[in-house]
């Protein structure tokens, strides 16, 4: 329950219910019942926190013990803070109203690196210092996992440790661990160590970095009996592990309000740009009847009216026409829709479609993400323009009229042939609407283009690349604006300065700490917002603590550099990033992991078990 | 097909529920109750819902009603016995009956105010019936004019059509009958943020009592 004092602000902010709790499937144990208290935080607002699927996993499977009570907590917005700050409210957790001084754990998901201001920002506003050497009492202990923990070392001080990898089985083990040191009332230095035991815990203060004269790292030291390397965790089995029975259903309206579920684990695609596809290999798949019946569960305890299957790439999923059968058994009933994303151009079969058409018929998306077949090559996004056009005209006969497509500028060996590429290829969609002789009467086609700027992230094959400058970027897109030529065609792009700053904080290292703590002292929160980004405040964060961000973002890597994040270890062989790298440079594509195993070393987390390989192997 | 009327109260947090959310919130909670709820028939079918009067942002109430539309013969207390266990938490169902009134027969609506006085019982109350005792208590209204919003001074006391002030320990507690419905609105948050004003900025809470008719009959 949220205090008085709480309460009193309330009428003055917009959308309050965002800092209520209160909502159906929402968890209240009594605290002290419990032996461990866990305030879990996304590090943005309410309703893009609400949307995330991993909160929703963690949060149940944290609750699922008698001995934990995990709570929420989001980056109040800014007329919230205001008022807080304003009445000395520290930052609570929805559950329960208690400040997160009262807690043992702190957890930040680290979905992008945009959201690190917002983490310092919660931390002050609880009243909790930002840097992990400032904070000397055992509880709270603050950790981060997710995405961007696969290079914390940016915001590697603020931390006390990260957990790489899959949450669900590491996060039990560390609970286990802080409630024993609780008992034992051990020091929190001795509890980093024994947490720098546990198979997927990274403790940064035990590594010590060495910098060589040009900035880039020279070595990197493992301290006081820390793995040389950390080693990712990975879920074995899907059908086995933890799920949500309930979702929290907001009162608000969120971003994604519906059930989602995620049907498989990692890519078998290989697209070089791609960090997703890299990061959550190996695959694995969930079975159709355990997806089946989840969803149902879902549905019956939430009053969802659309379900989502999630994944990277969900027409891959190898029993997709028997899951969609099984599911249309029953959602037609209940009313209930089936959104699909994340579909792809080469495999979307007229089966495939006719089962969307059963569902409901919401707009096309298609990811081509580069303009010409060239650059589709070097990426390796293997969908040629035939799959394309052939998706296109199914689509256009199937009685759609408009067609969103993704493209990234600035993708690596991009000439501004390939950028004009992109005009020609939408111009080609729209021919194919209008050479289509059951085109329905009187409607014109869109086609949306939506062009997003490619930042180069750690374990792919472009790690090593230099990131196209702001000018770069932005001289690309008046070229694309200037090669469309028609209104059937919409572009729109995202601003240069955010992809440039994410480019920095995605291959940092320590160095860059002081320039986000500088940038948030200064007022820098919310940077994924247009309206809050500050972007003078952080180019002059950069030259107050001398730091060049071009070091990080455009500069071209040798392969032999040591990188910030060698000492983590995502399963993925360096050799064949390497070797990935090069054939991009050829123009050469690798055949996804179905038709033959590239060997990217990662099923060796899962003793050597994928289930791309499955079939081919048997 | 037939409809019923489910009546509610919106307590505690679910007050800041506005009145789109609580719509969504009510369908999935028909949803998860399993009524056999009739669906339109168009290209995108949707249940039936209507809210006789949405209730600000902000304000508690013993009287909301929500209409739908219900197929099969089940009877009200069959409906009520789905629904009862399966709103979201603040929202109580009350009782299901079928439909007296047309909501646009609302005229008026009772709420009370509570300011939470610390200590200032006595001054409060007398601020108060000193303002409502006068013939002109100004205050600003949103309005409209055309397609322009614009504020309006309007005089509350014509619009009052009964009150009682009455204090107990440290909360005093107004009653007051507005204007409420689709033609004439007055929102008791205009009286309370007046006294508001002239209290030092005292915070209170607001409930809708009931709401009734033109012959200030309960609306049923």
């Amino acid at each position: 329950m949220i205090s008085k004092e709480v309460e009193k602000i309330l009428p003055l902010v917009q959308k309050p219910g965002r800092y209520t709790g209160g909502e159906l499937n929402s968890v209240v144990k009594d605290k002290s019942k419990v032996d461990l208290r866990y305030a879990f935080c996304f590090p943005d607002s309410y309703e893009i926190g609400m949307s995330h699927l991993g909160i929703k996993i963690l949060y149940s499977a944290a609750n699922s013990r008698d001995d934990v009570w995990c709570e929420r907590v989001f980056a109040p917005w800014t007329d919230m803070e205001k008022e807080m700050r304003e009445k000395n409210i520290p930052l609570y957790a929805l559950e329960s109203g208690d400040p997160l001084t009262e807690f043992d754990l702190i957890g930040f998901t680290l979905q992008y690196e945009l959201s690190y201001t917002n983490i310092l920002n919660m931390l002050d506003l609880a009243g909790i210092p930002v840097r992990s050497k400032d904070r000397s009492s055992l509880t709270p202990i603050i950790v981060g996992g997710g995405p961007c923990a696969c290079n914390p070392e940016p915001i590697a001080d603020f931390f006390d440790l990260f957990m790489l990898g899959d949450g669900e089985e590491v996060s039990d083990e560390l609970f286990d661990l802080i409630i024993s040191c609780k008992k034992e009332n051990v020091s929190k230095a001795e509890f980093l160590k024994r947490a720098a035991q546990i198979k997927g815990v990274y403790v940064p203060s035990l590594y010590e970095i060495e910098y060589n004269e040009d900035k880039t790292v020279k070595a990197v030291k493992a301290t006081q009996t820390a793995p040389e390397k950390v080693t990712k965790r990975i879920i074995s089995d899907l059908d086995t592990v933890h799920y949500p029975d309930k979702f929290i259903v907001p009162f608000i309206e969120v971003v994604h309000d519906r059930v989602v579920h995620e049907i498989l684990r990692g890519c078998i695609r290989g697209c070089r740009f791609c960090q997703a596809g890299f990061l959550y290999r190996p695959i694995r798949e969930k079975s159709a009847d355990t997806i089946n019946t989840q969803c149902k569960r879902l549905c019956e305890t939430t009053g969802y009216d659309e379900i989502s299957l999630s994944s990277l790439s969900t027409s891959d999923y190898t029993h997709l026409e028997e899951l969609m059968e099984k599911l249309l058994s029953w959602t037609e009933d209940y009313k209930v829709n089936i959104a699909l994303p994340s579909l792809r151009v080469d495999n979307f079969s007229e089966k495939l479609m006719g089962y969307l058409k059963r569902v409901r018929r919401s707009g096309l998306t298609f990811a081509p993400e580069a303009g010409t077949q060239r650059l589709r090559d070097a990426i390796n996004k293997n969908v040629t323009e035939e799959e394309l056009m052939n998706t296109a005209r199914q689509a256009f006969s199937g009685g759609w009229t408009a067609v969103k497509l993704y493209f990234m500028l600035g993708l690596p060996t991009e000439t501004y042939d390939d950028v004009a590429g992109i005009a020609e290829l939408a111009q080609k969609v729209v021919n194919e609407f209008y050479r289509n002789p059951d085109k329905p009467k009187g409607k014109g086609v869109q086609v949306s283009i939506s062009v997003s700027s490619f930042v180069p992230k750690p374990f792919t094959p472009f790690q090593w690349e230099a990131q196209d400058t702001m000018d770069e970027l932005i001289s690309k897109q008046n070229h694309l604006l200037s090669s469309v030529k028609t209104k059937k065609i919409s572009v729109s792009y995202h601003k240069v300065n955010i992809s440039f700053l994410e480019g920095v904080f995605a291959r940092g290292d320590r160095q860059l700490s002081d320039v986000i703590e500088y940038a948030w002292r200064h007022g820098c929160k919310f940077d994924s917002w247009d309206d809050n980004f500050l972007f003078d405040v952080w180019l002059e964060a950069f030259e107050k603590c001398g730091v060049d961000p071009l070091f990080y973002s455009s500069r071209k890597r040798e392969y032999e550099e040591i990188l910030p994040w060698d000492h983590l270890d995502y399963g993925i062989r360096k050799e064949f990033l390497i070797s990935e790298s090069k054939k991009a440079y050829e123009n050469e594509t690798t055949p996804h992991c179905k038709i033959k195993c590239a060997g990217c070393g990662t099923n060796m987390l899962n003793g050597g078990k994928c289930d791309a390989m499955r079939k081919s192997m048997v | 097909m037939r409809c019923v009327r489910v009546w509610f109260k919106k307590m505690g947090m679910s007050r800041y529920v506005s009145h789109l959310d609580l719509m969504r919130a009510m369908t999935r909670a028909l949803r998860r109750a399993k009524v056999p709820l009739w669906y339109t028939e168009g290209y995108n079918p949707h249940p039936y819902i209507t809210f006789a009067l949405p209730l600000s942002l902000g304000m508690e109430s013993l009287c909301e009603s929500m209409d739908m539309r219900i197929e099969g013969d089940s009877t009200n207390e069959e409906i009520f016995a789905m629904l009862k266990d399966n709103m979201p938490p603040g929202i109580e169902i009350i009782k299901v009956s079928d439909p007296v009134f047309d909501p646009k027969k609302i005229t008026f609506g009772e709420f009370d105010i509570f300011f939470d006085c610390e200590g200032n019982s006595d001054k409060i109350v007398g601020l108060i019936n000193g303002m409502l005792s006068q013939d002109e208590l100004i205050v600003q209204k949103l309005g409209k004019k055309g397609r322009h919003k614009v504020l309006k001074d309007i005089n509350l006391i014509e619009f009052i059509k009964d009150y009682s002030v009455s204090s107990f320990g440290e909360r005093v507690k107004v009653s007051v009958i507005l204007p409420a419905g689709s033609t004439t609105n007055v929102n008791p948050s205009l009286l309370a943020d007046e006294i508001q004003k002239r209290a030092d900025g005292i915070a209170y809470t607001l409930i809708r009592k009931q709401l009734l008719t033109e012959g200030m009959e309960q609306f049923a």
